[in-house]
């Protein structure tokens, strides 16, 4: 039950997060909403994943990869708005 | 019973890829493909836990890390005033 209410979680944050990438009107208000609600859906989902079968046989495998999303996200979405940032304000000083 | 979450995570792909399309600059694009990857990886975990097949996590793994270096790899190749044209 627990599970199923962390995968569900998970699920609505995804969508909530698919709405804001279509809907908003800036790069950076766009990182923002896949950002955050990308890494916090992901890691409910995975946790639900986990919480299902029960620490039977051991889900590191799992494990691992809720630990590397959770690594290699927020450096990814920071690569992509440092690298706008500075884009930006380079053409700026150019003219 | 977690179907429907393997179903809206597949829609939400079929979302992304609209603004992989007509992102207007490339930095949407390489967002928009960042987060399709993310999703292929919680899809690709749903199909290992539900199938019993745990290559699937394994496949789930290095499609994550292939992904991180790509998305690294593109923004610092527009950061230092790259273009694709």
């Amino acid at each position: 039950m627990t599970a199923l209410v962390f995968i569900y979680l998970g699920g609505v944050l995804i969508l909530i997060g698919t709405a804001g990438i279509l809907r908003f009107n800036d790069v950076y208000s766009r990182l923002q909403a896949s950002g955050v609600s990308d890494n916090v859906g992901l890691t409910l989902l995975l946790v639900g994943l986990i919480l299902r079968g029960g620490w039977e046989g051991g889900d590191w495998a799992i494990l691992l990869l809720t630990a590397l999303l959770l690594a290699t996200n927020p450096v990814a979405t920071h690569s992509i708005a440092k690298s706008a940032f500075v884009q930006e304000h380079a053409e700026k000083k150019e003219r | 019973m977690i179907g429907p979450v393997e179903i809206a995570i597949l829609v939400s792909i079929g979302a992304i890829l609209i603004r992989l399309g007509l992102g207007p600059t490339a930095w949407d694009r390489l967002l928009a493909y960042n987060s399709a990857a993310n999703r292929i990886v919680g899809v690709l975990a749903i199909a290992a836990v539900t199938s019993q097949e745990s290559v699937f996590l394994d496949i789930a793994i290095v499609y994550l890390s292939l992904s991180f270096l790509g998305v690294v790899v593109l923004a610092r190749f527009l950061e230092r005033g790259g273009s694709f044209r």
